[in-house]
């Protein structure tokens, strides 16, 4: 670093440099600090706790964010191509890891697309059942929002709130699926895999009714969490249609669609439920049409089993061990209300046992890569997090 | 009394060359010619389609085609048209959608571009997205044989452990 001439000398366990006079004040001089005038890049993810197996390269002026751009595919499973190579039954399973966070809507939206396809009719309690399961998954789905909305803004409380709630709902899932978080293609092509054991009915309505004092607490407004979320990450909702938004997000900017109401599937038609609508479009506008979504799917699951009628669980033609059909050639696009937005699935038969191609679009596939890069631009780097969990992200159904 | 469904094909009709059907209620499959795509999805646009609810790719190689898919939505009319346009399968070139639905078609048209090795003309932005340092061919087609290409790349046939992948 310096140019000049100097002696080193060891003396009872100290060094000594000696060096020239005239050097003295060279060294003395403070070192010239890095200019920090200029742009440098910032990884949020995907190692980052707070990223799920996701990455953004953020180039960073100061503490503001000038550009974004999303790193994807480390969870990229080619599930598409997978799909390809197995019978509806295999593939019902394969559906389950679209998205970690609500495998049971995703189950849904394949089986309806195999029935379509194949003309499969269902039982009316397996339609009744699998409204049942779709919305206790969206609640679920709903309460890890918040838990990881609440961590990243460093709120730890409203995380423990939700992940210890999560679990009752875990505990119904394992009564009646087998699996925890992963249901095993419960929700399979013609009705669901099995029906409810003794009791179910009695223990969904104690989970529901253990849910309101969540659903309380998680609604009383804490300063932490409104100075963190109020105004940041505002989308306007000509942005929302514009990036291709859907669900939550685009709700949140006040635009009222939600493909329950718009094209009802299985029994949404004979049910009674609201649309929460936010007009700010802002973090916090989102997270409070979760908490307001939770309500509501309660509701609905209230209903549904008010009118759970008895009959089989399956259609008996396509019930196991008769599972291995050929597909017509035919092409259907099922769309779905999964619990971020817009889920569909678009498959071709070709008179094969295995469907010829299928194409799924998840909604996080808009919300985390076009639509984050576009809200990130010129946020500050501590509302990253804020930002990015304020869109209901799951990385799995994004790479798919 | 005509449905919507109906009533809209017919105004599609007088001003394309289309065939297209009415497969249910509130789904709608048209085929056109790939000149014409853009006109078409232009007008759509206007008539208040403006979910572009996906865009899909399937190889036919039996036919030596792609077939491009856009499955676009309506929230006022709550329909879904689905055109579809045939490419030469050996040389796949399509105008690109991004003047009529923005940043939605961009990445949609990248992620295509980057599977199924499909030229987007107009879209500026085709990187590769979701696979790291890729040198294979586009892997969603239907020629592409991953459980080879595997076997291939990652499993050595002289090591005992692996040699199971073999058979």
């Amino acid at each position: 670093m310096y140019r000049m001439n100097f002696t080193i000398k060891k003396m009872k366990g100290s060094v000594f440099i000696f060096i020239n006079q005239n050097n003295l004040s060279q060294i003395m001089k403070p070192m010239e600090s890095p200019t920090l005038d200029e742009n440098y890049d910032l990884y949020f993810g995907p190692t980052h706790p707070g990223s799920g197996n996701f990455g953004v390269k953020l180039r960073v002026d100061g503490e503001k964010i000038v550009s974004a751009r999303a790193d994807p595919g480390y969870l990229h499973r080619g599930f598409e191509k997978l799909m390809e190579y197995r019978t509806p039954i295999q593939n019902s399973v394969l559906s389950d890891r679209l998205c970690v966070l609500e495998p049971l809507n995703w189950n849904l939206l394949h089986a309806e697309a195999v029935e379509e396809l194949m003309d499969i009719e269902v039982p009316e309690r397996a339609k009744y059942m699998r409204v049942i399961m779709a919305e206790l998954s969206r609640i679920q789905s709903h309460i890890i929002w918040y838990g990881v909305f609440s961590k990243a803004i460093g709120f730890d409380t409203g995380f423990k709130i939700a992940f210890g709630y999560r679990d009752y709902i875990l505990d119904l899932f394992e009564m009646i699926t087998g699996g925890r978080v992963y249901p095993t293609g419960y929700i399979c092509p013609g009705g669901v895999r099995r029906d409810f054991t003794e009791g179910t009915e009695r223990k969904i309505i104690d989970v529901l009714e253990d849910l309101e004092d969540m659903i309380r607490m998680e609604e009383v407004d804490y300063p932490t969490l409104l100075g963190r979320t109020k105004g940041i990450g505002v989308l306007s909702p000509k942005e929302a249609i514009r990036y291709g938004a859907t669900g939550p997000v685009l709700r949140g900017s006040g635009i009222k669609k939600d493909v329950r109401k718009e094209e009802p599937y299985e029994v949404y038609d004979r049910l009674d439920f609201k649309i929460p609508t936010r007009k700010e479009g802002d973090a916090r506008a989102r997270y409070v049409i979760g908490i307001e979504e939770i309500r509501e799917s309660r509701w609905i699951i209230k209903q549904a089993l008010d009118d759970l009628s008895e009959s089989d669980f399956i259609n008996k033609d396509h019930q196991k061990p008769n599972v291995n059909k050929e597909m017509p050639k035919d092409e259907v696009y099922v769309r779905n209300e999964v619990s971020r937005g817009e889920g569909a699935m678009y498959m071709i038969g070709d008179g094969e046992k295995t469907p010829y191609r299928v194409k799924i679009r998840g909604p996080d596939f808009l919300h985390m890569i076009p639509l984050l890069e576009h809200m990130l631009e010129g946020v500050e780097i501590a509302d990253v997090p804020a930002v990015y969990w304020s869109l209901n992200v799951c990385p799995a159904d994004m790479d798919r | 009394m005509r449905s919507k469904e109906e009533h809209l094909l017919d105004r599609i009709r007088e001003k394309f060359d289309i065939d297209g059907n009415i497969q249910r209620k509130r789904r709608i499959w048209i085929k056109i010619d790939k000149d014409e795509l853009l006109e078409l999805c232009g007008c759509l646009k206007k008539k208040g389609f403006i979910h572009l609810s996906a865009i899909s790719v399937t190889d036919w190689p039996d036919d030596n085609v792609f077939e491009v898919t856009y499955h676009i939505w309506s929230y006022d009319d709550k329909i879904l048209i689905t055109l579809k346009a045939k490419l030469d399968r050996e040389n796949p070139t399509i105008e690109s959608v991004t003047n009529i639905w923005q940043e939605n078609a961009q990445i949609h048209e990248r992620e295509l571009h980057e599977l199924f090795g499909v030229e987007f003309e107009n879209n500026t932005d085709l990187e590769p997205l979701f696979l790291e340092d890729w040198s294979g061919p586009p892997p969603f087609r239907k020629d592409f044989n991953w459980r080879e290409y595997v076997q291939d790349e990652f499993y050595d046939k002289e090591n005992e452990r692996e040699r199971v992948y073999f058979y």
